[in-house]
């Protein structure tokens, strides 16, 4: 049973971050993509904020290997 | 980046800018801000061009847009050098220009004419082709009434034969042979007053039936097939004469013209440059930026050119000019193809790092330890290689496949380190070992040198971050800086002792150096440090995706292995394991390169990168000769006025 909930709390620990920086870079995108129709020079900090939200999943990423592995 | 004046007299000052555009190394500087002292304002002011210099800007604006209507009118080929001196054959130029422009607008819109019917008549040609040989079957008589039509296939043919048949019996005949493109171009013949009933009945049907234009309603169909035939031959013949007359004339002068348009423009730049000066009751100035090793160069060649009338001085940079020192990006070749990387974000300022050298370096080492497999870097550089001959022209593909050949080369070495040939390939069939880590296994040890390797580029950051602070005389942004490191190094030292490497005993020590360095972090940073110094751990943390990306790239290959070996038949199982080790490849490339630019762009620049940098623009012919390139390019837009309103164009 213990192995269910190890499991289940990574795949939490994963999958809300997942769907939040999903949701973060749909909204970052869809403006950035906007915006570089108007002004391409702004390619490289478009790049840089549809890329902040990433750092999300990858905590979350290390959080479930701890729990997976380190528990 | 040198900070220049050139002075001289009034009366030289063409002659100086056209010396000035040969060299090609001066970016002047329109404003004469941090260039004349307060003491001085009063006696500088701008350069007010006076009546004569208005008039031939006039002329010269005039003369240049005749050129380009006149080029607008030739077909795009390479034309030659002249061997004529522009400036002699200006005045014998703009004398013939009117009558040839004339002439050539006439034969470009002759050409657009007969283009147009052209167009008109194509829409007839494959009928005609394939109607003709039916006409020769057939006895035209003015009795009978002929259709024209295409049918998509045979069935319909027997369709609407039956379908005639029941409708005039036995009063029209239909006629079929294959066209061209597929299809059947039919012809029925029918009585006068069964070939109404007959139209309504195709058109009812939608069966396409050849219209011929209107003027031609009055002729028999054999002299419609006829007279169209002719009037193709002859528009193509015209057609061929007019481009004929149009090359000749750009073969003969073509380069003149061009010249003249060289001349022009070079003028009209000068002409620009100097409402880019600025003048006292005798003199002229010309303020400006070059590069620190050319300005022996231009002052040398102001000297031999105006014997000591016109000098260059140099002129100290002070604190408050930096912000206005205009910056070019000079790398060694090996650097030069990850300009482009640089060239998606702002261009750094003076006071700033060119951040080339540092993609050049750590990017292709990222890529390598994310994609790490000696495999998949063997093909990505066999791949790149022989890419090398289809991007000659291309220059931002030339510089993808250098960079890509650099990583593949980062590929293979990590692969052999991991010990990863095709994912598990290598281990099992080739009996490679990994030398360094198994990433498939060692997870956790994986991960921990990650984000060793983000502690590592961070602290670099921040270390380049306190010289970027003491170049700008800002110590105190220095000191946070290197607090921020020391408290970095402080929290990964209890990390470890936590986890049980470090003995326990170092614990309070660790501890009290913190909360020590918490009140100066605050003095030195502000009330937003403590934030800063979490976004710098997370910053660490985020190096983590080196190992999560690489870990998915390796079970990719690993899945494609044994997705192979399933099938149980070579051929297959070559056929499933190459397809997934194609795809783990594309996906492979794609997501190492993007996590390692988003590495550099957002955990490492943000260290020590200050954007916003002005662009060095030198006044050089290099522009004008760019311009020239696009004679074709602006040549489809003023075909398009042309078209428009041939009569306003001049």
């Amino acid at each position: 049973m213990d192995k269910i909930w190890i499991a289940f709390a990574a795949a939490l620990a994963i999958g809300l971050p997942a769907i939040a920086t999903a949701w973060a870079q749909s909204k970052i995108g869809s403006a950035g993509a906007g915006s570089l129709a108007e002004k391409p020079e702004l390619s490289g900090t478009v790049i840089i904020l549809v890329a902040i939200p990433e750092t999300m999943v990858i905590l979350g990423f290390v959080v479930a290997v701890i729990i997976l592995l380190g528990g | 980046m040198s900070k220049v004046e050139i002075v001289g007299p009034r009366q030289l000052l063409g002659e100086t800018l056209s010396l000035v555009r040969q060299k090609g190394d001066l970016h002047i500087e329109p404003s004469a801000v941090g260039f004349v002292d307060d003491i001085h304002k009063q006696k500088v002011h701008s350069l007010l061009p006076d009546e004569k210099a208005l008039f031939e800007k006039i002329f010269l604006e005039e003369f240049e847009a005749k050129l380009n209507n006149l080029f607008t009118c030739l077909p795009v080929e390479m034309i030659r050098e002249s061997f004529l001196a522009p400036r002699p054959i200006i005045d014998t130029v703009s004398r013939t220009l009117d009558r040839h422009l004339a002439l050539c607008r006439s034969l470009f819109e002759k050409r657009e004419a007969i283009q147009q019917d052209l167009l008109e008549l194509s829409g007839y040609k494959n009928f005609l082709a394939t109607v003709s040989t039916l006409l020769d079957k057939i006895q035209l008589t003015p009795d009978l009434d002929y259709i024209g039509i295409t049918l998509k296939d045979e069935k319909s043919v027997d369709i609407l034969r039956n379908s005639l048949a029941c409708l005039a019996d036995a009063s029209c005949e239909l006629l079929t042979v294959p066209a061209g493109d597929g299809a059947l171009v039919g012809l029925i013949a029918a009585t006068k007053d069964t070939s109404e009933v007959i139209r309504s009945f195709l058109s009812q049907k939608q069966v396409p039936e050849i219209t011929f234009p209107e003027s031609l309603q009055y002729m028999a169909f054999a002299a419609k097939v006829e007279y169209l035939q002719k009037k193709i031959q002859e528009n193509e013949a015209a057609l061929q004469a007019v481009e004929a007359d149009l090359k000749k004339f750009t073969h003969r002068w073509g380069p003149m013209y061009k010249a003249a348009l060289d001349w022009v423009r070079e003028q009209l730049s000068i002409i620009q440059a100097s409402a880019f000066s600025f003048e006292t009751a005798m003199c002229f100035f010309i303020y400006g930026w070059m590069p620190a090793e050319k300005v022996a160069s231009l002052s040398a060649g102001l000297q031999k050119n105006f014997a000591g009338s016109v000098v260059l001085e140099e002129i100290e940079i002070r604190a408050e000019d930096l912000e206005r020192v205009p910056v070019i990006l000079q790398n060694p070749q090996y650097f030069k193809p990850f300009e482009n990387f640089t060239r998606l974000l702002p261009l750094p300022s003076y006071t700033s790092f060119d951040p080339t050298p540092f993609i050049g370096i750590f990017f292709p080492l990222f890529f390598g330890l994310i994609l790490g497999d000696a495999g998949y870097g063997l093909i990505i550089f066999l791949l790149s290689s022989l890419s090398t001959r289809f991007a000659r022209k291309k220059q931002l593909f030339q510089d993808a496949i250098k960079i890509l050949k650099v990583c593949s080369l980062y590929a293979m070495i990590f692969g052999f380190l991991y010990g990863e040939f095709w994912g598990d390939f290598g281990h099992t069939v080739l009996g490679m070992k990994p030398v360094f880590i198994d990433r498939r296994k060692s997870i956790l040890p994986m991960l921990y040198f990650a984000m060793a390797i983000g502690l590592a580029h961070v602290t670099l950051g921040l270390a380049m971050g306190i010289v970027s602070a003491l170049r700008r005389h800002t110590k105190k942004e220095a000191l946070a800086k290197l607090l921020n490191i020391i408290f970095i190094f402080l929290i990964v030292a209890l990390i470890i002792t936590f986890v049980g490497f470090f003995p326990e005993l170092m614990t309070r020590p660790l501890v009290i150096s913190i909360l020590l360095l918490c009140p100066v972090l605050l003095f030195t940073g502000g009330l937003l440090a403590p934030l800063e110094l979490l976004k710098n751990i997370g910053n660490i943390i985020s190096y983590a995706r080196i190992m999560a990306i690489g870990l998915t790239s390796v079970l990719l290959a690993n899945v494609a292995n044994q997705l192979s070996g399933l099938t149980g038949d070579i051929i297959l199982g070559l056929i499933v394991g190459g397809i997934i080790h194609l795809i783990g490849i594309i996906i492979g490339v794609f997501s190492s390169s993007i996590h390692s630019l988003r590495l550099h762009y957002v955990e490492f620049f943000d260290k020590f990168i200050e954007l916003g940098g002005r662009k060095y623009r030198p006044f050089s012919s290099i522009k004008n000769k760019e311009t020239d390139a696009s004679i074709p390019k602006a040549e489809s837009k003023q075909q398009k006025k042309l078209h428009e309103s041939p009569s306003q164009s001049s």
